[in-house]
């Protein structure tokens, strides 16, 4: 029965996401201007470098990586934390509490509408014209399904990092700074906006075995078939780091927001 | 036990507040305090309140009012004391007491902002997973107390405040919870749409026997709704019984509207217990002219804003 109360949350999610489609269309645009910016960043670094191939990755490669790492980041993007603190400053928060749900849940599947409308209306778009320009550069075939299951579990580990840093918020109740914080950490060390490629061996040793990795490089690695994707053994490996931290994160996010709950003071009223 | 709604037994609640000093030394200072104070915020209250009671739950700004709505539907755990919502204790059974209770804060929508009402309606039939039967009845109910199409396919964010507090009034009973918290729920409304929200309130309490509990600062509420008032001031509660009751709890006290010479009236509150009202009239007889003389109840009004000054006029 529980499903039904997801659905239809999912169902509401994707109505009000649509219901912002000039926020949709902002976005593209956008995401154009920072892809040019890109391109022509990366073009100066491999002009400078003067190989064909920096860290075994051809310019073509690069890009195809970071306006898909655009697309994906667009996809997974939350504001938990964001609109979590504001409704924790405005006293909101109780009305979300006082639903006869899990607020973890109720919180996740509130959200969940939106992803399945940017994922239509961005990743998929964005995803068919890398395709065009590169004239099928990514392969097309089970890779895709693989990457369906990655992506997924991304977006698991993604929400398990915004509530564990949520659940800050019922500390401090000023989130702005922290948020800012977490951003910039997730941008960096996910391969986001630089391919994990480029960091030195002994720092990408460390980033291959964070979280941040799980969200951003490794449903991209899958998607392009590289890292070892295209054996069984690699792919389950590449699954398998996900899941842990999936698991971590909802174990250890669960018992910090109840822990937290308690303490809870919800402002005015 | 078949007949409480609510049972609530010496029920208290602390918080723990941070010292603040003073200025910036005093604010980097707050960084490391561990400067701690307990403050009461509810101290030894016992309520209990039967099925399909509307109960007005009144108190000063910081009495507490909230505080124990909050323990009421389980946000807040209590320090000390034993509440029974519905038979269930609401803060260790938190979604099971939350299928049964509707709130409403008049300061804030729980209705999805950018969708028409309707779609509001539907995602809470899923969410409290109301068969379709019973939505359909309730809404065939709404639709005999007050005129909703205008609304219903209306987006939430276009509504007027009236309209929206409506909305929100029904969104609470959609799922015909055994008991419904108002808090200030004509907060800000103009005269015709309160007793638009008034009937509609005590439509529904009547229609479904629904318990409300209602906090609100507007005495024409409680007047228009409830029987019974519990009053708390500084955490205690004071005030337990019937609202007849409440106008000769504190003194017999009348009010006496004088018209003088000059036309305005001069109003006195008198205790008929203490002060004589015929000496009064002659006293002012000394000094004015009087073309007329009215003695009237006291309004609740008047009497509570009497206890939450603390009994003395």
């Amino acid at each position: 029965m529980s499903l039904r109360k997801f659905l239809a949350l999912t169902r509401a999610g994707i109505m009000e996401s649509l219901h912002y489609r000039l926020g949709t269309i902002v976005t593209l645009f956008a995401n154009l201007i920072y892809l040019v910016l890109v391109y022509y960043l990366w073009k100066a670094v491999y002009a400078s470098s003067g190989v064909e191939q920096v860290n075994g990755m051809t310019f073509t490669d690069t890009m195809i990586y970071l306006i898909l790492a655009t697309a994906l980041f667009n996809f997974l993007e939350m504001f938990v934390v964001w609109d979590m603190s504001r409704s924790i400053q405005s006293g909101k928060i109780i009305l979300d509490l006082l639903k006869p749900m899990d607020f973890r849940s109720y919180t996740f599947w509130s959200y969940s509408g939106s992803h399945v409308v940017s994922f239509v209306l961005t990743f998929i778009p964005t995803f068919i014209v890398v395709m065009i320009v590169t004239r099928g550069a990514i392969h097309m075939g089970l890779n895709l399904l693989y990457f369906a299951i990655s992506v997924v579990l991304a977006l698991l580990i993604n929400f398990g990092i915004e509530m564990l840093v949520a659940t800050v918020c019922l500390y401090t109740e000023s989130t702005w700074g922290i948020n800012i914080v977490k951003e910039t950490i997730v941008l960096l060390l996910s391969g986001a906006s630089i391919p994990l490629a480029f960091f030195p061996e002994r720092i990408r040793d460390v980033i291959g075995y964070l979280p941040f990795r799980a969200v951003y490089d490794i449903p991209l690695t899958v998607l392009l078939g590289k890292g070892g994707s295209d054996s069984l053994a690699g792919l389950i490996k590449l699954w398998g780091l996900q899941f842990i931290w999936a698991v971590v994160l909802y174990v250890a996010g669960v018992l910090f927001w109840n822990h937290s709950v308690k303490k809870i003071t919800v402002n005015g009223g | 036990m078949a007949d409480e709604a609510i049972l609530m037994k010496n029920v208290c609640k602390d918080f723990k507040v941070l010292n603040r000093h003073e200025g910036l030394k005093g604010s980097i200072q707050d960084l490391f305090s561990r400067d701690y104070r307990t403050v009461s915020a509810v101290k030894d209250v016992s309520v209990t309140v039967n099925k399909g009671e509307i109960v007005g739950y009144l108190g000063p700004n910081g009495a507490g009012k909230s505080t124990t709505i909050k323990m009421m539907t389980g946000v807040l755990e209590p320090t000390s004391g034993q509440i029974l919502v519905n038979g269930l204790v609401p803060y260790k059974d938190r979604t099971r007491n939350c299928e049964n209770i509707g709130v409403v804060f008049g300061q804030r929508s729980q209705l999805w902002w950018s969708l028409p009402l309707i779609e509001s309606f539907k995602l809470l039939r899923d969410i409290y997973l109301v068969p379709q039967k019973e939505y359909e009845d309730m809404i065939a109910l709404y639709r005999s107390l007050v005129d909703i199409e205008p609304i219903l396919h209306k987006p939430v964010r276009q509504m007027s405040l009236g309209q929206r507090t409506l909305s929100d009034i029904l969104a609470a009973f959609l799922h015909n919870p055994g008991i419904v918290f108002l808090d200030e729920p004509t907060i800000g409304l103009d005269v015709s749409m309160k007793s638009k929200i008034r009937d509609l309130i005590r439509g529904l309490n009547k229609e479904k026997h629904t318990t409300v509990i209602l906090t609100t600062h507007d005495m024409g509420d409680v007047d228009a709704l409830c029987r019974r008032i519990v009053i708390i001031d500084k955490g205690k509660k004071i005030y337990d019984n019937d609202i007849e009751h409440l106008k000769s709890y504190f003194g017999s006290y009348r009010t006496l509207r004088m018209r003088l010479g000059d036309d305005t009236w001069e109003e006195r509150v008198i205790d008929e217990k203490t002060t004589d009202v015929m000496e009064v009239i002659s006293q002012m007889q000394k000094t004015h002219k009087i073309k007329d003389i009215q003695l009237q109840e006291i309004s609740t009004e008047e009497v509570i804003k009497k206890i939450y000054e603390g009994g003395s006029l």
